[in-house]
């Protein structure tokens, strides 16, 4: 903390500072609104919540499956819920099928279960790409998709928020709930990534 | 300041739901075969170019949402069913296409007609 004390602000930290300074003073906004929004998004919604259903949904079958039936619902249950999350479906990955998210229309993302999207998936580059050649955009990724594997690519166009269940990993028996969600990554619940197993 | 700001904010943060409770009837369901309107509208509209003309199978209804186009352009909620609706690779792409691989677009009820 101390050392930072003398560091000169950076000219967006100066110009973000003088903005916030100036909108306060005009009463244009709450410094207390602020402190919330910053809260909310540092604090409360984040890829975490999503690593939490995922393990939930790897560790209890019947989770899982009403997880699938009725993701806003499923969600909900474990206190996840809110903007961009109203309307949630969650689509399952397995040896069969991969499953992979994008909103080609503009940036639409499950804000409550992954947080706010990252810069690529609001890039027009991704978003039209990985519609036309889903594979080579994965392998981009480096996730590699076996030619007897199905892709399918959700396109979320309307108010449905998608999420990916990823597969579980090998290796992975026994493990708790909690040790298992420190696996997940936010990449694996678009399905631009596979859940690597322990150690590799 | 009349309105409590962090109030405010709580409330927009939980967010609503653009489902509604009751709409037109379903003219589809899940295993039908579409086609999606060839149209171009000048206004708001939430139908990808890339599948307009193009034929699918519905995958599942979701329910009830309201109408974007209309909504948009302040005549009306026309609530309707929005379908997941599946295009084949091939369908969208021709050769180009993964014979293996498939698009699911949400798609509201007023974009298609059967085939």
């Amino acid at each position: 903390m101390g050392e930072n004390h003398t560091r000169p602000l950076s000219e967006i930290e100066i110009r973000v500072k003088a903005l916030e300074t100036l909108l306060i003073e005009k009463g244009l906004v709450d410094p207390a609104a602020v402190d919330a929004l910053i809260d909310t998004y540092e604090h409360k919604v984040g890829p975490r919540n999503g690593a939490k259903v995922v393990a939930r949904a790897w560790t209890d079958p019947a989770y899982k499956q009403r997880l699938l039936a009725d993701g806003t619902k499923a969600i909900l249950e474990l206190g996840y819920s809110g903007i961009q999350g109203e309307d949630m479906v969650v689509v399952e990955n397995t040896p069969e099928v991969h499953n992979v998210l994008v909103c080609t229309l503009c940036s639409c993302y499950p804000w409550p279960t992954l947080g706010l999207p990252p810069v690529w998936y609001k890039s027009a580059p991704y978003r039209s790409r990985v519609v036309i050649d889903p594979r080579g955009v994965l392998k981009e990724f480096g996730t590699e998709v076996a030619d007897e594997v199905k892709v399918k690519v959700w396109d979320s166009t309307a108010e449905l928020r998608y999420m990916v269940l990823p597969e579980r990993p090998a290796g992975t028996e026994g493990w708790s709930e909690a040790q298992l969600a420190e696996l997940v990554s936010r990449d694996a619940m678009i399905g631009v990534a596979k859940v690597a197993a322990p150690g590799k | 300041m009349a309105i409590n700001l962090v109030q405010a904010l709580g409330a927009a943060l939980a967010g609503a739901s653009s489902r509604e409770a009751e709409g037109s009837a379903p003219r589809f369901k899940a295993g039908d075969e579409v086609v999606v309107l060839n149209i171009n509208p000048s206004g708001h509209t939430r139908m990808p170019r890339y599948i307009r003309g193009k034929q699918g199978v519905i995958d599942r209804d979701h329910g009830i949402f309201v109408f974007p186009d209309t909504f948009a352009s302040g005549t009306g909620k026309k609530p309707q069913h929005v379908y997941s609706v599946r295009f084949t690779a091939r369908e969208l792409w021709g050769p180009q296409g993964n014979p293996k691989d498939a698009l699911l677009v949400d798609v509201w009820d007023d974009y298609m007609e059967p085939r």
